[in-house]
This record gives structure tokens, sequence and C-alpha cells, in this order.
């Protein structure tokens, strides 16, 4: 009675999960022209049929709880993330999907540049009225030291070629 | 009660001494677990990285020429190129026995390390072209006086393979010994997601420059997390499952602080990184000028090494692999070892696979 109990939930389980990701497959859509068809089952079906007998066995055998439990547990959920991990990498190698995150970065810039522009003036004002160097001032002012350490470095490149040509020309 | 408890445990199924020792040896670790889990969250200590001794030699800006502390055995030292941006080079130094620069020093290489740093908004006009003709050969020239050695071999990993293939090919004047390219992306027509969410099409490189100015630290964490969704699922699921054992738990801390310090980019650098290289692949095709030289891959004529790493989702066997068909040179071998881009270079199996591998093929020809 409990044996078939048991089974009964993990097969139900299982059609869930199947099901599920088929639904959630059809959602995400297939892929871009010429690209082949996804086959939910080629993921699943490898580790569930696995996984499943083991915890069937387990399950229905009546015996201890041993820690080889655990072991056979964490390898069913390694290769459960796996198993997503191929297919979510599936579906967002497609066309769709780099369209949809295409979309997704515009209109993130197209809010986020109008509200930077603002909090950027708002704040630039707030520190002039204060009489503190602006945001824009200091990145200005870091700019020109930059600009000054790299004339430096130009200027001893070019004493170092100077030298290094004078004592090829010493040794000749 | 006594006897009551005794007569339950005869009516229990007989157990093994074998498997009372599994069940003893799990509770054990459970009791680790908890130990180690309540330190990690209660008392967490900031773990030490970097461990090989090193000095430097020379700085520019933002960033550093390092050199470690090494025998020095083998004549020719080596310029270690990593990338500009996204992360920070200490995971190639990450902790004791878990170090590349570690590994390399040891087998007697005069190892030079490039450190970017890390920009800010003032270096946002900074672009690819300006670290390969300006930093690069700069840093490169610093090494090779310091090491005293006429000649130099060139490793780049990630993006420091294209930015020091640039260099190498537009300073012909360098003097290259050998060049290794470690999970570094030449042909860009085969680079995975970054190519196809990073084309012209679905993905306005210039208008996201001009809206940030640079790319935020946070921005380039989210494109790399989305790489890998799973990824922060099974590190947990890992660390769970290895919490009792402290060897573990050190590296992981050291990884997790590495994992999680993202770097930006400047903002001119990731549109030309993007448009030249991710877009129309210029690199391979031999498109890219840089003050005023080609860039032109067939101009390494020294000994090539490329390193694919088979799990790499950043840069694919694929894109690496094309390196070696277009160096002039008769001495070339492409490898693909088992390992993701990370893990080809950081980690136990980098340390069985990689580490020996790229050690012994430079030491041959040093």
């Amino acid at each position: 009675m409990a044996e078939n109990t048991s089974q009964q939930l993990l097969d139900m389980w299982k059609r869930q999960v199947e099901e599920g990701t088929q639904a959630w497959l059809k959602m995400m859509g297939q892929g871009g022209a010429g690209a082949p068809p996804m086959d939910p089952q080629a993921f699943w079906r490898p580790f569930m049929d696995q996984g499943m007998a083991a915890w069937s066995k387990l399950m229905t055998q009546g015996s201890a709880p041993s820690p080889d439990l655990m072991a056979q547990w964490k390898q069913f959920l390694d290769q459960w993330i796996a198993a997503w991990s191929r297919v979510l990498e599936q579906a967002m190698s497609t066309d769709a999907f780099a369209r949809m995150m295409g979309k997704q970065v515009e209109g993130f810039l197209n809010a986020a540049g109008p509200v930077r522009k603002a909090a950027a003036q708002q704040v630039d004002a707030s520190l002039a009225g204060l009489g503190i160097a602006s945001r824009a001032q200091v990145v200005a002012l870091a700019q020109h030291l930059a600009q000054v350490e790299e004339k430096i470095d130009g200027l001893e490149d070019k004493i170092d070629r100077l030298l290094g040509g004078a004592n090829r020309t010493e040794r000749a | 009660m006594k006897d009551e408890l005794f007569t339950m445990m005869g009516e229990m199924p007989s157990m093994s001494p074998e498997f009372v020792a599994r069940m003893q040896q799990e509770a054990e670790r459970n009791l680790l677990r908890m130990k180690h889990w309540s330190e990690m969250v209660m008392n967490p200590r900031e773990p030490e990285v970097g461990p090989t001794p090193r000095r430097l030699v020379y700085r520019t800006n933002k960033s550093r020429l390092w050199r470690y502390e090494s025998p020095r055995t083998v004549r020719t030292p080596l310029l270690f190129v990593p990338n500009l941006g996204i992360s920070r080079p200490y995971i190639f130094d990450l902790m004791p026995k878990g170090s590349f620069i570690e590994h390399m020093t040891r087998q007697g290489f005069d190892l030079f390390l490039v450190d970017w740093g890390v920009f800010g908004e003032e270096d946002n006009g900074l672009t690819v072209e300006d670290a390969v003709t300006r930093i690069l050969p700069r840093l490169a020239r610093k090494a090779l006086e310091a090491s005293g050695a006429p000649e130099m071999s060139v490793l780049g990993y990630c993006m420091g393979a294209p930015l020091s293939a640039c260099f190498v090919t537009t300073h012909p004047e360098f003097p290259l010994k050998n060049y290794i390219d470690m999970a570094g992306p030449i042909d860009f027509a085969h680079v995975g997601l970054f190519g196809k969410w990073l084309a012209p099409e679905v993905f306005d490189v210039d208008k996201y420059v001009d809206t940030l100015g640079s790319i935020p630290a946070e921005m380039v964490k989210l494109g790399f997390k989305l790489l890998k969704p799973t990824m922060d699922l099974s590190t947990n699921l890992n660390l769970w499952w290895n919490l009792w054992n402290p060897d573990y738990v050190n590296g992981f801390n050291a990884l997790n602080k590495w994992a999680n310090e993202y770097l930006p980019f400047p903002g001119e650098f990731f549109r030309h990184w993007v448009k030249d290289f991710y877009q129309q692949n210029r690199l391979i095709k031999g498109e890219l000028t840089m003050a005023g030289r080609r860039v032109d891959l067939r101009g390494i004529r020294c000994p090539v090494l490329a390193v694919g790493a088979r799990e790499d989702n950043i840069a694919p066997p694929a894109c690496v692999k094309p390196l070696i068909d277009v160096v002039s040179t008769r001495d070339k071998e492409y490898v693909e070892l088992p390992g993701g881009h990370i893990s080809l270079i950081a980690g136990r199996g980098a340390s069985v696979h990689c580490w020996p591998k790229v050690a012994s093929w430079l030491a041959a020809r040093s």
C-alpha cells in the first residue's frame, strides 16, 4: 500500500516537472529560423529516469535512511541544475531572447538617461550653492592629472629612446 | 523505560559496522557544516589572497606592472596580460597551492603581471588603441628592462589575448620569444552568447556608452551572471555539500570574494571593444589599425600555444582555435583542456591540466 502510494507520488511529480518544462519552453518560443527544434525530453530523460529509479528503490525498500541518500540527493540536484542550465542556455541563445534583451536595455537607457542627467544637474546645483567643487570639476581635474602624468611618461619614453640610441652609437 | 528502548532496538533492522561508520561520519560532517556556516555568517573573515611575494616595477595612471619573486632559472621572462576591466587579477594568485602565478614562479619563470587597474570616470576616454599602443608597450618595455633579458614571452588570458596580440603585431620591434593565448577570443564570429547579445541589430553600443559614460561594475556583473543563471545555485549547493571541509571553505571564501568584485569599463574602451571585435570581427579579418599600424596576426612568427577550455561560455574553443590557422609559424599548438573560463586557470583542475601544460611548453622554448 505504502509502496504504491510513494510510487504514485513520484510518478505524479515527474509528470508535473515534464509538463511544466514543456509549457515553459513553449512560452519562451522556439529558436530562430534554421535553429534545430528544442527537445526537452533530451534534457530531462536521462537524469529523470536515473534519479527516479534510485529514489523509488530507496522509498519503497523500507530500510533505514542511509547517508548515501544525501549523496544521491546531491547528485540528483546537480543533474537537475545542469539540465536547467542547458535548457536556459538554449533559450538564451535564441534570436528572440537577444531581441528581448536588446529591448530591455534600450528601455532602461531611455529611462535612465534623463534621470541621470536631472540628478547630476541637481547635485551640481546643490554643490555650487555650498561652494563645493562639482563632480564634473573633480573628474576634469583627475583627467588633467592623468594627462600630465601621460606627458611625463611620454618624456621618459623619449629620454629612454635617446639614451638607448646613444648607448648603441657608443658601442658601435 | 530502559527495557522498552532495548526492546525497540532489537526490532530495528540490523546495521552493519560499515553502515554505522558512515552514519557517524555523516553526523560529524553535519556538525562541522553547522560550525563553519555559523562562522561564515557570524564572524566572516576577509580571505587572504595574492600570497606570492611581488614587487611593483612600474605604474602609469591606474595600471601597474608587478614582478613576482622566483628563482628565475628559466632564461626568458614571461609577461602575463590579463583582461582589462571585468575582474581583478588576483584570481591568478588566489591562494597558496591554488595559484597559477605561484606554480609558474616555482618552475623558475621570471613572471611579470600587467594589472590594468580600476579605471574611473576620468578615464572614460581611454580606448582599446590607447591600451594597446600606449600602456602595454610601456609596461612591456619596463618588464624587459627589469629582467635584463634580450627576449620575452607573452601570455594573454581572456581579453588580454586579443589585446596582447594587437600589441605584438603592431610592435614588431618587441623581441617576442613565445606567444600564448589562454582562453582568449580571436575569431569573434564564434564567441557564443555574448556575440549574440552584443550583435549590432540588438545592441546599440553608442547609445549605451553615450547614456552611461562608463560601464558600471553592476552592469558587467549582470551580464556575466546572465551568461550562466544557474551558477549561483550550483555554487551554493556545492558549498553546503562541502561545508564540513575547512580547505574547501577557505577556497570558497577566496574565490567568492573575487567573483563578487566586478570592475567597470571605461566608456570609449567598451565602445571600441564591442564594435571592432564583437560586432565587426575585425581582428581575425586583419582590418584593425592601431597607431597607424595594421594589426595582422600573420605577423606573429614565434612559437604559439593556444589553450581553449571545453566548457568555456565566454571564449568558447571555437573562437580561440583560429589563432593557430593565421599565425606564421610552424611551431604552433592548440590544446583543449577540461574546465570553464575560470577553472581553466584557477582551481584544482587547472593545477592538474593547464598549469603543467603551459609551464612545460614554455620551458621547452625558453
